[in-house]
């Protein structure tokens, strides 16, 4: 997840939670059953981890920008057709 | 939330804090009910009345117990447990309580009852001072609750009496 994904996570966790508390609450209350409450509750918490922990894609709409590799141009890999400035130090190693 | 196992644990623990909040409300909302429940209990009969070899007093009471608990039972209700003690003055004590009987009760519908029983548990003194006593019978109740705060009263009934003589 990119910066405004996590943000986005993270208030959306909140908001559905409160609101599962509150209408849990309410349905429990008013027909005085205190397992619908818990049930309601239960599928409010399930609704949230849903939406919110797995890595949907509404989660990276603000791609990160990372460095330009700047860096890295400055130090060149070296190219393959330098065998003659490769070989000496190659000879130093070899066992006799 | 930079991962899923970090959202993942968010999301638990602040659905469980969320769930304690809960239940703190729906122990809260006990206090909103007010009980009106009724109760007598009649001594049909005394079906013996000894001194034990130990020197304690000791009777045997048929009672019928009726009762109408219903109004204590609320959504956050689990169950009633009630008790009937009989309560009296001895020169030793200055109050005695001795249950004589104690039910649960675990719904709505069997909270209106009537019993007719012998005591449960025995009726014994401290001593012999209970002839030609004088004593109060209370119905106590302890609602338990799904979660929260448990509520007890009692109702006490007065006017009974133990004979003069042992029998």
């Amino acid at each position: 997840m990119d910066w405004q994904g996590q943000k986005l996570a993270n208030i959306l966790m909140q908001i559905i939670l409160v609101v599962s508390t509150i209408t849990a609450f309410g349905i429990g209350y008013s027909i005085g059953s205190f397992q619908m409450m818990m049930f309601t509750y239960a599928g409010g918490v399930v609704l949230t981890a849903l939406i919110t922990v797995p890595n949907w894609q509404f989660f990276n709409h603000h791609h990160l920008k990372w460095l330009d590799p700047s860096e890295a141009e400055r130090h060149p890999m070296p190219q393959l057709n330098d065998a003659a400035v490769a070989a000496p130090k190659k000879k130093a190693t070899k066992i006799k | 939330m930079h991962s899923f196992g970090y959202r993942a644990n968010a999301v638990v623990t602040f659905a469980v804090t969320i769930l304690a909040v809960m239940c703190g409300m729906a122990s809260l909302s006990d206090n909103f009910n007010s009980p009106s429940p009724t109760a007598d209990v009649k001594v049909l009969n005394i079906n013996w009345f000894q001194k034990q070899p130990n020197g304690n007093d000791e009777v045997s009471l048929t009672l019928n117990i009726s009762a109408d608990l219903s109004s204590l039972f609320t959504w956050n209700a689990k169950q009633v447990f009630v008790f009937v003690a009989a309560e009296y003055e001895t020169p030793q004590n200055a109050l005695n309580q001795v249950s004589l009987w104690d039910g649960i009760i675990q719904s709505k519908e069997h909270a209106k009852f009537w019993i007719h029983t012998t005591n449960k548990y025995r009726f014994t003194d401290q001593g012999n001072n209970l002839r030609g006593k004088d004593f109060n019978l209370t119905l106590h109740w302890h609602i338990m609750p799904k979660t929260g705060k448990m509520f007890a009263d009692k109702i006490v009934m007065t006017g009974y009496s133990l004979p003069e003589e042992y029998r």
